[in-house]
């Protein structure tokens, strides 16, 4: 893991990765059994300044993921049934709010090669929206929860490619 | 490439396809600027905390705030940190917080020129 603390001399800067550089994570996108990638298939139906945001944020976990990164005000660690879970949370037009469920891929060189990974990962699971002051469903999260164990599951990841 | 080790260059390949659009590149570049200025600040008072020797729970006593609420603050943990307790942290750690306009430099590389304010910690 990175260090704790960056220099504190150092400035706020873009997380835009500048042209060629490759974050320390990748991003992945889960794609389902069916060939579905639920993750793209809600990007692709954001607003695309939402699109966009959920990007700059993927992009700025990936460059310092957790602890190192605070969030940015973004992105939070999930509790409870949804524990092991990182949201996206972003607000659209009329308050709507859009979700994208993430985890974390880490651990020994071994073992993220057994998952097919060049190294630690930001696995992009699902995304949901709902509008505002509501709140989504035990089933909207189990949904979410299985996703994840399917993509859990597979040795290597299946990842959406193209 | 070896064949067991995954294509994972899908999301920097879609990011720069989307980044053609004008919207979606200003969008993105806002995003990132106020990301990056979160995480300063809330960085910034993390070290500031640990260059006095501080504990969380002891700056979280001066603030009269619950320690979790302070730990939460300086991790992944709290989504939307507010400006009160920031402000207050600041102020325990002899610090204050100022809106410090871009430079004109920095202004013309935002491709915004508008004149939103930041609000870095200034210590």
């Amino acid at each position: 893991m990175p260090p704790r603390h960056r220099d504190k001399h150092e400035t706020a800067r873009s997380a835009a990765p500048a042209e060629g550089r490759q974050n320390p994570w990748a991003v992945i996108y889960f794609r389902a059994s069916d060939g579905a990638v639920p993750s793209l298939a809600f990007l692709n139906e954001c607003p695309s300044t939402l699109d966009a945001q959920f990007t700059a944020v993927l992009d700025a976990v990936a460059a310092a993921p957790p602890p190192q990164f605070s969030g940015g005000g973004k992105w939070e660690a999930m509790h409870g049934s949804m524990s092991g879970f990182y949201e996206i949370r972003l607000s659209g037009p009329r308050r709507e709010q859009f979700r994208l469920f993430c985890l974390l891929e880490n651990g020994s060189t071994e073992e993220l090669a057994s998952r097919g990974l060049p190294g630690p990962a930001i696995a992009v699971i699902t995304g949901m929206r709902k509008p505002w002051r509501t709140a989504f469903s035990d089933r909207d999260y189990q949904y979410v929860r299985s996703l994840a164990r399917e993509h859990r599951c597979n040795y290597p990841r299946s990842i959406a490619t193209l | 490439m070896d064949p067991k080790v995954l294509d994972v260059g899908l999301h920097e390949r879609r990011r720069a396809r989307r980044m053609q659009d004008q919207e979606y590149r200003e969008a993105y570049e806002q995003a990132s600027r106020e990301l990056a200025q979160t995480d300063a600040l809330i960085r910034e008072l993390d070290s500031l905390r640990v260059d006095l020797g501080i504990s969380k729970a002891e700056l979280a006593r001066r603030v009269n705030r619950n320690a979790s609420s302070v730990r939460r603050l300086f991790t992944a943990d709290q989504p939307r940190p507010e400006l009160p307790l920031i402000v207050a942290l600041a102020d325990a750690l002899g610090a204050e917080l100022r809106v410090v306009p871009r430079t004109p430099e920095a202004q013309s590389t935002t491709g915004g020129g508008s004149d939103r304010r930041r609000v870095p910690a200034n210590t």
